[in-house]
């Protein structure tokens, strides 16, 4: 594998501290960098711009309340983590959750993921400076946000999900407004190709620029689609099977290095859009046999009371493991709740991945890292 | 030094009646003056209004439709909000100093601007070669302006931009002597005529090496003064506006404004030098000189040479809106490598094919 080093000037070093708020930054953070002319030698990241105290906002607050604010953990995918709570809180209580209702949570969570790539792709445009194709991406989540509205009432916060089962049944005409999308993506998919995976212009910002290592991988605990771009095979999907994806037949695609080195920028990107065709089949799968039945477990109530114990579960959000720790002690509230995010394992490796480049780089580098600042400061 | 063909100004100045003799300076200085109102000005609001529709349409929008019939008058808007903000900044005596000279540098390409061939101010054999100097002095305010406003924004964009301007213009200058190879002259007058109204006749279809001379012309002509998709030392995120980065309101809207006409007047030099500039039908141009009607076929020269102008500007935003913005490093090498290389061949084929043409 041909090695990564740029060529430097051999100059003083310099200093530049950006943010918590700046055009090259996807979100709120704030970056300490050392240059050495336009390289980057050193790189300090300081987060906790976005801290709302909301792992303890849920203790404080109902089961049925704690899963509302679990909404909040991300808000461009926010479906993630009302399941991942759901899958703890059903662990740890034994509740039973209708086949129709997992599936339904399953078509949530594969749409999810599609709007939280086609963001992704849209920040990226942002950072190359690639105007146009923002407003298709746009254009084309806004599809599916009108999906979730359909279904939920809500755009963005959907506080949709409920501990054994979901709290309202598909609408009428839904499964074929999903296969719309599902169709109409499909065939954006040419525009999204020539617009990014075959143009020039796209290929010289985003081929051989910041790879993440297996390695670093495993140093950072990096998941999610960043691992995967660098080769790792990891999906929560497909290792820890939940709410039926057992029975779902699909891939999990995994960097090729097509962009000259193995999980570099262009590689993270590549995957999102693969994943993308994944989260299609997936859906279209689920559609052809949604079990009929109930969609929620008639035995519980309003707001439910958990027996004590503690319980963890983990789902593959669209930007990596995420998981659950729930503590219950019997009371009308939670004791703990703990999250594991994909995005703090991402922010671990900002100091090694951003070391080499250009500082006009960073953008992109930066949002191909996919930072969800909301749920690493949470 | 004034043309001898510019008899039309003196005419159009005395008919006021308000001067019967004034000294040549002052009519040039008012033809200048005539050119930036009423020629670069509306073109300058004209081409925002286009380039908003244009980007507009391509990205499933609506664009400008509120200030007049379809958005019309959207730029006007836009011009009197900038003009009414305030600087956010302390007075800082080097940032104006260096502002003024990036606009004294641009705006003295007002001279030597070929509007047809009632309207040349300037025509000598130097012509072709002062935009040149204009736009090194231009990048050197530039530089200096970024340097001047102690930031970071400011410092790397005023570098970036000096790189560019030294990586463009060497391949700009070689390719530029390909189109006198075929003229013989510098001139604008002589570049004029040795082309014609047909595509046919125009430098850009005269031998393969014209048409490799203009597509690096207007590519060098990119990267030398830092225009869309190759404004990497402008316009790149990291920098988000680099030396525009600390303007506000009026210091912006003329930074911004002086950009425009950066683009604008190096399309107009490309549509002289290689796309037929302003050259008529013959049979017009014979037709109206007959009848004595010169300012009806000046005006008519100069809506023929807009129009390829805006004609080849927007094919260059169309290109900018659906590509990504290059980095400064990959534009300079770009230019280093491959432009460079490719306009000595250009030049050297020229030189051959007229050599074989002569004998």
């Amino acid at each position: 594998m041909k090695e990564f080093r740029r060529e430097t000037l051999k100059t003083d070093l310099t200093t530049w501290t950006i943010g918590p708020y700046h055009g090259s930054l996807p979100a709120p953070i704030k970056l300490r960098l050392s240059l050495d002319g336009e390289i980057i030698t050193d790189c300090d990241v300081e987060t906790g711009f976005l801290h709302r105290g909301l792992e303890k906002v849920c203790e404080l607050h109902s089961w049925r309340a704690a899963l509302a604010y679990s909404d909040h953990l991300d808000p461009e995918c926010a479906v993630f983590g009302e399941l991942v709570l759901c899958l703890a809180v059903e662990e740890m209580a034994e509740i039973e959750v209708p086949a129709r209702a997992q599936c339904i949570r399953i078509i949530l969570s594969e749409l999810a993921r599609m709007s939280g790539h086609l963001s992704f792709m849209v920040r990226m445009a942002k950072a190359v400076g690639s105007e146009t194709i923002i407003h298709y991406l746009l254009r084309d989540r806004e599809r599916i946000l009108d999906l979730f509205e359909l279904l939920t009432g809500a755009r963005f916060s959907l506080n949709f999900l409920r501990f054994g089962g979901v709290s309202a049944d598909v609408t009428d005409g839904f499964i074929e407004r999903v296969l719309e999308v599902c169709e109409l993506v499909r065939i954006r998919m040419k525009e999204y190709n020539d617009l990014f995976t075959f143009n020039f212009g796209f290929l010289k910002r985003t081929s051989a620029v910041a790879p993440i290592s297996k390695n670093l991988v495993s140093a950072c605990g990096i998941t999610g689609p960043n691992a995967r771009a660098s080769g790792v095979s990891f999906d929560t999907r497909k290792i820890f099977p939940y709410s039926g994806y057992n029975r779902l037949d699909f891939e999990t695609p995994l960097g090729q290095g097509e962009g000259g080195i193995l999980g570099d920028v262009h590689d993270r990107f590549l995957i999102r859009l693969r994943e993308l065709t994944q989260s299609m089949e997936i859906l279209k799968q689920l559609l052809d046999v949604v079990p009929s039945g109930e969609f929620m477990n008639n035995k519980m109530s309003q707001d439910p009371k958990i027996p004590p114990g503690e319980a963890y579960a983990r789902v593959e959000s669209s930007r990596g493991l995420l998981g659950c720790h729930v503590v219950s002690d019997g009371g009308a509230s939670p004791s703990r709740v703990q999250f594991r995010t994909p995005t703090v394992a991402n922010l671990l490796s900002i100091p090694q991945v951003v070391c080499g480049i250009r500082i006009e780089d960073l953008p992109v580098v930066l949002a191909s890292l996919d930072l969800g600042i909301a749920e690493a400061d949470r | 030094m004034m043309n001898s063909e510019n008899s039309w100004i003196v005419a159009l100045i005395s008919s006021f009646g308000f001067v019967d003799e004034m000294p040549q300076w002052f009519y040039a200085g008012l033809a200048l003056v005539c050119i930036f109102c009423f020629v670069i000005v509306p073109c300058g609001g004209l081409m925002s209004y286009f380039e908003r529709k244009l980007a507009a349409d391509l990205q499933a929008r609506v664009g400008p439709s509120r200030s007049g019939p379809a958005g019309i008058l959207q730029p006007i808007a836009d011009l009197l909000k900038l003009l009414q903000k305030e600087s956010r900044t302390e007075w800082n005596w080097k940032e104006n100093l260096w502002l003024s000279v990036h606009t004294m540098a641009l705006y003295s390409t007002l001279a030597v601007l070929p509007l047809g061939s009632m309207a040349l101010l300037v025509n000598t054999e130097m012509s072709v070669f002062l935009p040149f100097w204009s736009a090194l002095v231009l990048a050197l305010g530039t530089m200096l302006l970024g340097l001047s406003q102690n930031s970071v924004p400011g410092w790397f964009g005023g570098i970036r931009v000096a790189a560019q301007t030294l990586a463009g213009s060497f391949p700009a200058l070689i390719s530029l002597l390909c189109t006198g190879v075929r003229s013989g002259s510098f001139r604008w007058s002589a570049l004029a005529e040795s082309q014609g109204f047909s595509p046919w006749d125009w430098t850009l279809m005269a031998n393969p090496f014209q048409t490799i001379a203009f597509l690096v012309f207007v590519i060098s002509g990119l990267v030398l003064l830092a225009i869309p998709p190759l404004d990497g030392g402008l316009s790149m995120s990291d920098i988000h506006g680099g030396v525009s980065s600390h303007l506000y309101g009026r210091r912006l809207s003329l930074f911004q404004f002086g950009r425009f006409y950066g683009f604008f007047f190096w399309s107009v030099i490309t549509v002289v030098l290689f796309l037929g500039a302003w050259d008529l039908p013959i049979r017009l141009v014979i037709e109206l000189k007959d009848r004595g009607a010169n300012q009806l076929l000046a005006f008519f020269e100069l809506c023929c040479l807009l129009v390829k102008t805006f004609v080849l500007m927007l094919l260059i935003i169309w290109i900018a809106k659906v590509n990504s913005r290059s980095r400064v490093d990959q534009i300079t090498d770009f230019a280093w490598k491959v432009l460079s290389p490719f306009s000595l061949a250009a030049l050297v084929g020229t030189s051959l094919w007229a050599g074989w043409r002569a004998f």
